[in-house]
């Protein structure tokens, strides 16, 4: 015979219908975002790291001053690697970005297709899909510089730019404002050798076996090459941000959304708990009566399991379903916002299955297995006395007798509920957080931009691109004379203009800190853009480098050279407020001194005004607060569209918390509410007493958790900054996030007293008289 | 004999909150037989039901029950043993609010390899026209005679019974007292019922009158009066 006990189980569906929909909608949308985010993810992933493989990407370029001789390329290869020439040439494009223009390739970094077709005439471009889509161009529209223009004949991802980085110091990639495209090989070759830049690929002839090992090598072979010819820059694929980011920011997404995963479903499963304790208070003299007549505690427990198992079950497979068709494109989508991936193909993932749908089933299996064992191993006959909660029931918490009668009987409501209400400031808690890291993270973008544009060392900065000295006899002579020309041609009439030197240096990796480019300023004593009295001996550090680094005044440091083991220690003399780059300030004269330069080496300007006397040929970049900004820009792109889902999903963790809790304080209390009816008592003084109560601890839960929320974010933000960027924002959140997340948590919570207030209107007054269960 | 209690004793509480409720009782009970436990209330009558019935220990004293030491029991045991043995009926019924009726009954016959027929149960006991009703759409009688049959329908060889009529009218408890009446004598299953009702001591074969914990009386009738004659 089948237990008749399960014969309730569509009863209860029915009867507590509300309840189960909102904990399978919750799960199913939770499961069905992370299932189709680790599809989505694994199946790229995979893509990705086929893509090194399929589109042979290299182990490292380096850049030189001028092509290579035949030589020098030889004595290069020489070192255990295929050289391959991945020159490129850059061009202001007439709406404001940049394009990094490549030769068709077919030998290494190989491009992938992904709509159109390749350049075949000489005005034609494939360029990056994402950066199209980002400006807004498709195929068969027109890019154009102030000289020319390309048809563009095809969307691609260029195998070794899958996040678009233009500098491999840069703090954040840029997709809006920096784009990669390739043109025809007779096309690139009509370029000017003065826009060229000289960038080698390299394929080690044996890769090497450990990380480790790749490391020291990748530094062996850069000191050998620039034995060879002067570097002016050297990136080996492992320091690549433009090929690695993408890869570790997938991984690291992964991790937080399974822990998204796990926090939901732990407090849903702990809602479960909360109910079944309430349906266990309920139906205690039937359990009791049921023990007594026979029924084991395994058979009640199976019971009482059942339904929460069911609708965790049925919330897992749709919300795989979900994942598996919309959530997955969702996913992929967002993905494909913020990098330039190849074309991926669906992989079916198992261990997508297993997280999504296996952990969380058995989650809910111990939580509620724990719960249930504690609660019903109580002998039968307390259960029916119906004495089956703690040892602290029995004795009533003295009330003082001069608060008002119906402050103390909130205060006997609410110290029934304690389990609940714990569990509802979990959730609120939680819910908090996730949207005030919604609200915050555009205020933050925001507010990063306002600081920059209000606090910048100057509105230009120009860096000068001094010719390079040559290794030989021959090019030394050369070099001087170049070097005398840049001299007389870098001087300014410009009166704003301000001399600096700079160093760029390098912090060291420490395994948590990742090793990032720090700027080494040499100002002048008196300078009127670094308004810092900097004292001999000592350095003053931007805000933002004292603030990732926890670095004061009075500390010292290590910094070491890009590519070199040389390192130099610097005493913190002062914090400058400056957040756009990781900077130091040191007297010029000092610092040129410490790089063996002479006191009046400079290599740029600041200056508040353009300058216009200069040839173009001896700047090399100039930063203004587009390029300070690129940080903010690209993250409000990547992840700005993200924020309302996070926030839609804390509201829809609020509603469903603060809803099932509420249901249950007022259904447990159902028969008080029923007799106060019988006694006399309106609806809206049954409301008063038990719906208040868990408005005003909804209200303290709030208040409580949003400092304490704070505090997480700053750690979850400062890790973030750490791990995942180079560079430094700070968390600014101002009073209005706070307020916005308070007006956000109590509207919800109000549509849900609504609900409650109406149900309390519904319990009929013949429930105390007529069910005695 | 069936049922064996040698000196019980059982107390609750602590030091000088201590009370004893049962100071050593001695009772024996034949299989088939009715048996009525009266007395006042704090007597200890509902305690000596509850360790009968396995869901209360005793703090020393035997109970032997068909052969079997209840004292030597382990829980699992003790669950056991219920499950075979006992029926049990409460004054408050604690019927499973979103079961039927025959529903119910059936949460008893689950538990027997040999249940008796629902269908012939929902007749004798009067339900049958109310087989799919929930218990909030039912009298008090109608409930407690659905829990009877919760109880009986497993055939159980001891019925227990705590205050059955106490929160009935009149004219529905004798219709209860008739019922288990005829339980009884149909099935042979020995009852042992407990209730503060004198006038139903009238029914038993044996009436065991207890005050302060202790059996005070115990009187065997050699004509049982029908449930049907009683008056008070």
């Amino acid at each position: 015979m089948r237990n008749p006990l399960n014969r309730r189980l569509p009863r209860e569906l029915k009867s507590e219908f509300g309840k189960y929909l909102v904990i399978f909608l919750l799960l199913s949308l939770t499961i069905g975002l992370i299932s189709g985010f680790l599809v989505a993810d694994g199946s790229m992933m995979t893509a990705y790291q086929e893509s090194f493989e399929k589109y042979n990407i290299e182990d490292g370029h380096f850049e030189t001053g001028h092509r290579m001789n035949r030589a020098q390329v030889r004595a290069v290869t020489d070192l255990g690697i295929r050289l391959y020439e991945n020159f490129y040439t850059q061009w202001k494009l007439t709406n404001g970005s940049t394009m990094r223009i490549y030769a068709l390739r077919d030998e290494v970094n190989k491009v992938c297709l992904m709509k159109g077709k390749l350049p075949e005439k000489k005005d034609e471009i494939a360029i990056d899909r994402m950066y199209a889509d980002n400006n807004g161009l498709s195929v068969g529209d027109r890019i154009s510089t102030s000289s020319r223009s390309w048809k563009i004949t095809g969307l691609v991802a260029l195998s070794d730019y899958s996040a678009l980085f233009s500098d491999n110091s840069d703090a954040m990639f840029d997709s809006i404002r920096f784009g990669v495209g390739v043109v025809t090989k007779e096309a690139f070759d009509e370029f000017a050798a003065k826009k060229m830049t000289y960038s080698y690929a390299w394929k080690y002839r044996e890769f090497p076996a450990s990380e480790a090992e790749e490391k020291e090598v990748s530094e062996d072979l850069m000191e050998k090459i620039n034995a060879e010819v002067a570097l002016t820059d050297f990136v080996p694929r492992y320091q690549n941000q433009a090929i690695r980011f993408t890869g570790e920011d997938m991984s690291s997404d992964r991790a937080m959304m399974l822990i998204l995963l796990y926090i939901i479903i732990g407090i849903m499963a702990f809602v479960f708990a909360i109910t079944i304790g309430n349906t266990i208070m309920k139906e205690a003299n039937v359990i009791g009566t049921l023990r007594a007549s026979g029924y084991s505690r395994r058979e009640l427990v199976k019971h009482y399991m059942t339904m929460p198992l069911l609708v965790t079950l049925a919330g897992a497979l749709a919300g795989n379903i979900a994942g598996y068709t919309y959530f997955k494109d969702f996913c992929a989508a967002m993905y494909y916002g913020s990098y330039s991936l190849p074309t991926y193909v669906t992989i079916w993932n198992g261990e997508a299955f297993m997280l999504t749908t296996v952990v969380p089933v058995v989650m809910m299996l111990i939580i509620n297995l724990l719960v249930l064992v504690r609660k019903l191993s109580l002998p039968p006959l307390r259960f029916i006395r119906r004495d089956i909660a703690g040892s602290g029931q029995g004795k009533a918490l003295p009330l003082y007798k001069g608060i008002p009668f119906f402050a103390r009987f909130r205060l006997r409501v609410i110290l029934q509920n304690m389990t609940s209400y714990l569990m509802l400031f979990a959730g609120i808690a939680f819910a908090s957080l996730l949207l005030l890291f919604g609200i915050a993270l555009p205020v933050v973008l925001d507010h990063y931009q306002e600081e920059l544009s209000g606090n910048m060392l100057s509105k230009y900065q120009y860096m000068l691109k001094g010719p390079l000295a040559g290794e030989n006899k021959e090019q030394r002579i050369w070099s001087m004379l170049e070097m005398m020309a840049f001299y007389y041609s870098v001087e300014t009439d410009n009166e704003d203009a301000e001399k600096f030197s700079i160093w760029p240096l390098k912090t060291l990796d420490d395994g948590f800190y990742k090793s990032e480019e720090i700027n080494c300023y040499g100002v002048e004593p008196d300078s009127r853009y670094i308004k810092a009295d900097i004292p001999e001996g000592g350095a003053y550090v931007s805000a933002g480098f004292s603030e990732k680094y926890g670095l004061r005044k009075g500390d010292t440091f290590t910094l070491k050279e890009a590519y070199e083991d040389k390192k130099y220690q610097f005493r913190v003399a002062g914090i400058y407020d400056y957040q756009g780059s990781l900077s130091l300030f040191m007297n010029r004269k000092e610092l040129n001194e410490l790089f063996g330069e002479e006191d009046d080496y400079f290599c740029g300007y600041f200056s508040d005004t353009e300058i216009t006397d200069i040839d173009r040929k001896y700047i090399g970049t100039v930063i203004d607060l587009e390029a300070l900004t690129k940080i903010s820009r690209q993250l409000d792109r990547s992840m700005g569209g993200m924020m309302d889902l996070v926030n839609g999903f804390a509201v829809i963790i609020f509603l469903v918390v603060i809803y099932l809790l509420t249901k249950i304080i007022i259904e447990k209390n159902g028969r008080p509410i029923s007799l106060a009816k019988i006694l006399g008592y309106e609806n809206h003084e049954i409301g008063g007493l038990y719906l208040v109560p868990t408005s005003l601890m909804v209200v303290l839960f709030f208040l409580v958790s949003i400092p304490l929320d704070y505090r997480v974010l700053v750690v979850l933000f400062r890790y973030m900054m750490i791990r995942e960027m180079t560079g430094w924002m700070s968390l600014y959140v101002p009073q209005s996030v706070y307020l916005k997340v308070f007006l956000i948590g109590i509207s919800s919570y109000l549509a849900v007293a609504v609900l409650e207030y109406r149900k309390i209107r519904k319990i009929p007054m013949e429930e105390i008289l007529k069910d005695t269960e | 004999m069936f049922l064996s209690i040698h000196h019980l004793k059982k107390s609750f509480g602590n030091g000088e909150s201590r009370v004893e409720v049962l100071k050593g009782i001695d009772l024996d009970v034949e299989k088939g037989s009715f048996c009525v436990l009266l007395g006042p209330s704090g007597s200890g009558k509902s305690t000596l039901l509850n360790i009968i019935g396995g869901i209360d220990r005793a703090d020393s004293g035997d109970i032997v029950i068909d052969g079997d030491r209840m004292e030597e029991m382990k829980e699992k045991e003790l669950t056991r043993y219920r499950r075979k043995h006992l029926g049990y009926i409460f004054q408050m019924y604690n019927l499973i609010p979103n079961l039927t009726v025959r529903e119910n009954i059936e949460v008893g016959a689950y538990l027997s390899r040999s249940p008796l027929d629902v269908d012939e149960l929902l007749h004798t006991l009067g339900l049958y026209d109310h087989r799919g009703k929930l218990p909030n759409q039912l009298s008090g009688g109608q409930q407690q005679r659905t829990a009877i049959g919760r109880a009986i329908v497993k055939n159980p060889d001891i019925l227990l019974c705590d205050e059955p009529t106490g929160a009935l009218d009149y004219q529905t408890s004798k219709e209860i007292l008739h019922l288990i009446e005829t339980v009884n004598r149909k099935y042979g299953n020995t009852v042992i019922m407990v209730t503060h009702n004198e006038a139903i001591g009238g029914m038993a074969d044996l009436v065991v009158r207890m005050r302060d914990g202790l059996i005070r009386d115990r009187q065997t009738n050699e004509a049982r009066i029908a449930a049907e004659d009683l008056e008070w």
